[in-house]
């Protein structure tokens, strides 16, 4: 496929400024292609929302020595993993002292100031920012081939040979060039989150940390019965409480997020945590859940999709990626247009070296090997009964109940597997199917 | 310290009172009959001078300049914020080579503090010498004074002679075309002495558009509450509350409103409170000079008959 | 002649995050003024500023929108009203109308148009509510106090300050959104020295707090009374009286009250 260049704005446009597309515009600049990079917000990151930590390794290719000019909130040094039964908890913790010094883990940091701060490399490796801009559709000539986009500006639209879609879940890029064709809420969680504001030595006396380090907590449980999981994340003085939650099973139950989510704040083991903090901002979002069972294709005649457009967010439990895989696709796909561009192909066969990149890299390969965790995660039983299961064994086990002696622990585990009502084939096969797609 | 109060036509601004207060009772009004606005307010002052003259600004600052110099002060000058107020310091303080200090909170010589910020913060100055400033509305109340006030008028230098070169062409470039009275429908509704406030019990969009109409023929303004603004209904202006207008009427009756704190702390001090409800026990019934327990959307309709307002 | 809109960025707060910075709605409003009065007299349209380079993105965006000039007077955000309307003023002596908003979104004094007519010995209309452009001038309608509006007819040279509602700012084409990206933007430096008077404030501005205010003195006949009617509650608010009445009888019994109370003398019924 020719292009010619004189009637175009730009070689490649970037829909999005959210963590891909402003990845896919550093790599495609600094290519040495023009770029513009649209974003509906009025600076990038202003409507982002998140859970709250990000792993950020992927950027030693475009951003050297990233770690001294990001904006961070804390260093995360703790992980733990929460399982909550109704009033108990069981706590897994994994500290890492060499995560709070470079290269770095994952840190806790404000997409506001997060995203902005890559979309400022993208605009001095040359990429062309426009804000407060929605892109409404995609321009196609008479053949059906894409040409570029329109937006809600007067005198909007844009022409490219290449458009890369980055504009997060539920794209409406990738559906209308019809990319994408899970759009089935199954597939779909919800993600919401309160910002709660303590000042930060109490937030260091509470989690054990200090300085600018920090702690991340998945959950398990604790999601008043609809499946999902639960995180809280530090940040220096505020931190970060949500759930995520299945879309039917949330419909199913007829509750409220917000209601959820106060129902955790509640719990025994969190309210502790977080007494006497302010609520100082509540969002919610839809993460697509599915992994790579729901990416859509993802490379067309003139077009890429990449991050969450590509359904490319690991929320798989005690897992919640999604920057980290915006960012690197964002970036290959930046890398592949560069290339299609330079040779003068931008049929999906010249742009293929998106996928290539993508198959070979972290981001399909955790896909997936984690391909059914999601699934076993979400399912029912590890979500009403492994908690309560997990949590009495070990109640009994520590519990001291004298005169009586204690019990052998293959007891108490025969016993309360049965309470939990799990059928022991069924706890083998999810213990398999974990090994698996964790191990 | 010495007050300035413009004069249109016999009335002094909003917030004279207070500004004469805050310079301890001596004012010089200026503007057309000035001395009928001085004498209005006689209980708050001890002694007025008055100035007939256009309230073109810079006549106006040279005017005061000469007044000033004639009678031998040298002190600093308060304004109230009004309009007016607001529109001739600037001129005054440009003539007499002064700092200016506008919207100050409170004034004296050896501190001003300004509300900056939207009224967020306050800002603290320490004036180094005579000033001029202007005095916020409602921010200081007013006592009155019991003292004998005495009067004097002055000439107007503007009329006298013919030291202005440049305020005759200036005065061409802007011309008045007189003051229209104030229109109930469209005031701020910060300023309106009487509101008819709407909300959520209001049925439908007949019922509303009838809260308007009666309010008019009430003479008084229509505020609602953020149920209402969320149906689309009225604009954001016509919200009374913490997220919308802070107002404070003499007169406040409300129509399907439960009275929600965030609604009632942007009432101010109503002298009168009616309210019709279905619920006897809503807060803003609880804060009634008379409640009412009856549909809302009935009672506006029949008011509205009485009232003879039409119905489009 | 031509037409100059005077806006300020504004932070907003002290320790300002510049990504939350811009212009009030008064200055959009006046941007969109001068912009509409520039087209209708077939004039040109510059937009000014006294701020720091971060300014300058509120000059682009108002280049985006149509001003055909822009240029950046170097200063700090904190100039004094009067620095600032002497450094605006001196750019506008050729102006036929000078357009700012009523007031900044920091400061707020709404001095600095009037300062600018004093220096420029210039008429001037503030408070403006209504703008609208009747051949070569505008009949334009000004807030006053009480609720009265002045109407007055502008032919220029003169300042006028307009209300946020007045206008909205058009939306800027992409194409020109993008072209102002990379314009060029005119900076003044000012004096060599870029030591422009600070606002003379001595201390940094503490959290508001309404001043204590003077309540007129009781004028009971005895010290009870006066006690009373200071601190006395119970006579006006909470024993309100409760009905229940039909609509009809609900009418009777509003209208009643407001008689009662003064506030039916003047109108019918
Ligand atoms: C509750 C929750 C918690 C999460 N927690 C984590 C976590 O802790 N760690 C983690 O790594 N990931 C987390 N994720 C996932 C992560 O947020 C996403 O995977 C990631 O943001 C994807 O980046 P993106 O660039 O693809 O899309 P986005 O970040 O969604 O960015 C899309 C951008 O495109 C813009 N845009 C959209 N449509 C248009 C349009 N039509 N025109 C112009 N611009 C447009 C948007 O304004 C936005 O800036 C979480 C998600 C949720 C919902
Ligand atoms: C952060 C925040 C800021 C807010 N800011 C504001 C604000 O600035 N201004 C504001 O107004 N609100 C504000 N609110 C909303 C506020 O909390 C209330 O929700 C709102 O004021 C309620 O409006 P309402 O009285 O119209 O509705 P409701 O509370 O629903 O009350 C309706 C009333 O009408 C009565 N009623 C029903 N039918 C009839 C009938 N046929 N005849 C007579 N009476 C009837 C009911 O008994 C009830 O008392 C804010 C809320 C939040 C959280
Ligand atoms: N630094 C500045 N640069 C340009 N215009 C200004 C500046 N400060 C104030 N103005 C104009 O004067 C108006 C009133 O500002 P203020 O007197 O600060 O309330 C603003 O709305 C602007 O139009």
């Amino acid at each position: 496929m020719m292009t010619s260049p004189t009637q175009h704005d730009a070689d490649i446009i970037v829909v999005g400024a959210g963590p891909a597309g402003s990845c896919a515009a550093i790599a495609a600049a600094r290519a040495g292609k023009s770029v513009i990079l649209i974003e509906r917000g009025p600076f990038p990151g202003s409507k982002n929302m998140y859970g709250g930590v990000v792993y950020p390794r992927i950027l030693d290719e475009l951003v050297p020595s990233w770690w001294e000019t990001m904006p961070v909130q804390r260093w995360v040094v703790k992980r733990s993993t929460m399982l909550l039964s109704d009033s108990g908890a069981l706590n897994i913790d994994f500290r890492a002292n060499s995560w709070g010094a470079p290269p770095y883990n994952g840190a806790t940091a404000y997409r506001p100031d997060f995203d902005n701060w890559l979309a400022n490399h993208a605009v001095e490796a040359g990429a062309r920012l426009v804000c407060s801009t929605t892109v409404t559709g995609l321009l196609r000539d008479s053949n059906g081939r894409i040409q570029g986009v329109s937006t809600d500006r007067p005198d909007g639209d844009l022409h490219a040979p290449i458009v890369i879609a980055c504009d997060g879940v539920n794209s409406f890029l990738a559906k209308q060039s019809g990319l994408y064709p899970h759009t089935d809420a199954s597939n779909f969680t919800l993600g919401v989150k309160e910002t709660l504001a303590l000042p930060k030595h109490v937030i260091d006396e509470r989690f054990g940390v200090r300085d600018n380090l920090g702690v991340d907590i998945e959950i398990l449980g604790g999601t008043s019965g609809v499946n999902g999981g639960g995180f809280i994340y530090t940040n220096l003085d505020t931190i970060a409480l949500g759930v995520v939650l299945k879309l039917p099973k949330l419909a199913a139950q007829q509750k409220r997020p917000e209601q959820i989510i106060a129902e955790l704040k509640r719990h025994p083991a969190i309210a502790p945590l977080i007494e006497g903090a302010e609520v100082k901002e509540y969002s919610a979002h839809v993460i697509p859940e599915a992994g790579l069972d729901m990416m859509p294709t993802m490379v067309a005649d003139g077009m890429l999709v990449a991050g969450d457009a590509a359904a490319m967010c690991l929320a798989a439990g005690i897992w919640l990626e999604g920057v980290n895989f915006a960012m690197a696709s964002g970036m290959y796909a930046g890398q592949a247009a560069a290339e299609a561009i330079a040779k003068n192909d931008v049929s999906s066969r010249g742009l293929s070296g998106y996928t290539d990149r993508l198959e070979k890299s972290f981001v399909l390969r955790d896909h997936r090997k984690l391909r059914k965790v999601p699934h076993l995660v979400l399912s029912d039983r590890v979500q009403h009964k492994y908690p309560a299961f997990v949590a009495g064994v070990v109640e009994r086990v520590f519990r001291v109940d004298n005169p009586h002696p204690k019990p052998g622990v293959r007891r108490i585990v025969r016993e309360e597997r049965k309470k939990a009502g799990i059928g022991l084939l069924d706890l083998l096969r999810d213990g398999w199917t974990g090994m698996r797609g964790f191990g | 310290m010495i007050a300035v109060i413009p004069v249109r036509d016999g009335v002094a601004p909003a917030g004279a009172d207070e500004a004469i207060g805050e310079a301890n009772g001596e004012a010089v009004f200026i503007g057309s009959r000035a001395d009928v606005a001085a004498k209005d307010l006689t209980d708050y002052g001890v002694r007025f001078w008055t100035i007939e003259a256009e309230l073109e600004p810079h006549a106006v600052a040279i005017d005061v300049a000469h007044a000033l110099s004639t009678l031998g002060r040298t002190d600093s000058i308060v304004l109230p914020a009004s309009p007016d107020g607001r529109d001739l310091a600037p001129h005054i303080a440009h003539r007499l080579g002064r700092t200016l200090f506008a919207g100050a909170i409170t004034i004296s010589d050896e501190r001003v503090s300004v509300s900056v910020r939207g009224g967020l913060a306050i800002a603290d100055h320490q004036p180094s010498g005579p000033f001029v400033a202007t005095l916020q509305l409602g921010v200081r109340g007013s006592e009155r004074d019991e003292r004998e006030t005495i009067i004097e008028a002055l000439s107007s230098i503007i009329a006298s002679s013919g030291v202005v070169s440049s305020a005759a062409s200036v005065s061409s470039a802007v011309r008045s075309d007189g003051v229209l009275p104030p229109d109930v429908s469209t005031m701020d509704l910060a300023e309106a002495p009487r509101i008819l406030g709407g909300g959520a019990g209001l049925s439908d969009g007949p019922a509303f558009d009838l809260l308007g109409r009666v309010a008019v023929a009430l003479q008084a303004s229509m505020g609602v509450t953020r149920v209402i603004t969320d149906r689309g209904w009225a604009s954001h202006e016509r919200q009374i509350g913490t997220t919308g207008v802070v107002v404070d009427p003499d007169l406040y009756i409300s129509f399907g409103v439960s009275g929600a704190v965030q609604h009632t702390s942007g009432l101010g001090q109503p002298e009168h409170i009616i309210s019709v409800n279905t619920d006897a026990h809503c807060p803003m019934m609880q804060m009634s000079d008379l409640a009412i327990v009856s549909d809302a959307n009935e009672v506006l309709r029949e008011l509205a008959s009485r009232l003879a307002v039409e119905r489009s | 002649m031509t037409i100059t809109v005077c806006i300020k960025w504004v932070l907003p707060n002290r320790d300002g995050d510049e990504r939350f910075a811009g212009i009030s709605l008064a200055d959009q409003a006046a941007v969109e003024t001068g912009l509409s009065v520039a087209e209708a007299l077939n004039d040109t349209c510059t937009v000014v500023t006294v701020g720091p380079p971060a300014a300058e993105a509120s000059l682009r965006d108002a280049l985006a929108c149509g001003a055909h000039d822009v240029v950046r007077i170097d200063g700090s955000a904190d100039t004094d009203s009067a620095e600032t309307a002497r450094l605006l003023a001196e750019h506008c002596v050729h102006s036929r109308f000078i357009v700012c908003g009523d007031y900044s979104a920091d400061r707020g004094s709404g001095s600095v148009p009037a300062l600018i007519a004093a220096r420029l010995e210039r008429g001037q209309a503030l408070g403006l509510i209504d703008v609208r452009i009747v051949g070569e001038s505008l009949s334009v309608v000004r807030r006053l106090d009480g609720g009265r509006r002045e109407k007055l007819s502008i032919v220029g040279p003169a300042v006028i300050s307009v209300e946020g509602s007045v206008a909205r700012l058009r939306r800027a084409s992409l194409r020109a959104t993008l072209a102002a990206g990379e314009a060029h933007i005119n900076v003044i430096t000012n004096d060599g020295s870029g030591a422009l008077r600070r606002n003379p404030e001595t201390v940094p501005p503490r959290p508001y707090r309404p001043r204590a205010r003077v309540v007129p003195s009781p004028s009971g006949s005895s010290a009870l009374d006066r006690v009373r009617q200071i601190t006395d509650t119970s006579s006006s608010k909470g024993h309100g009286e409760t009905v229940v009445l039909s609509p009809e009888d609900a009418a009777s019994r509003i209208l009643e009250s407001l008689r009662a109370w003064g506030y039916l003398a003047d109108s019918a019924t």
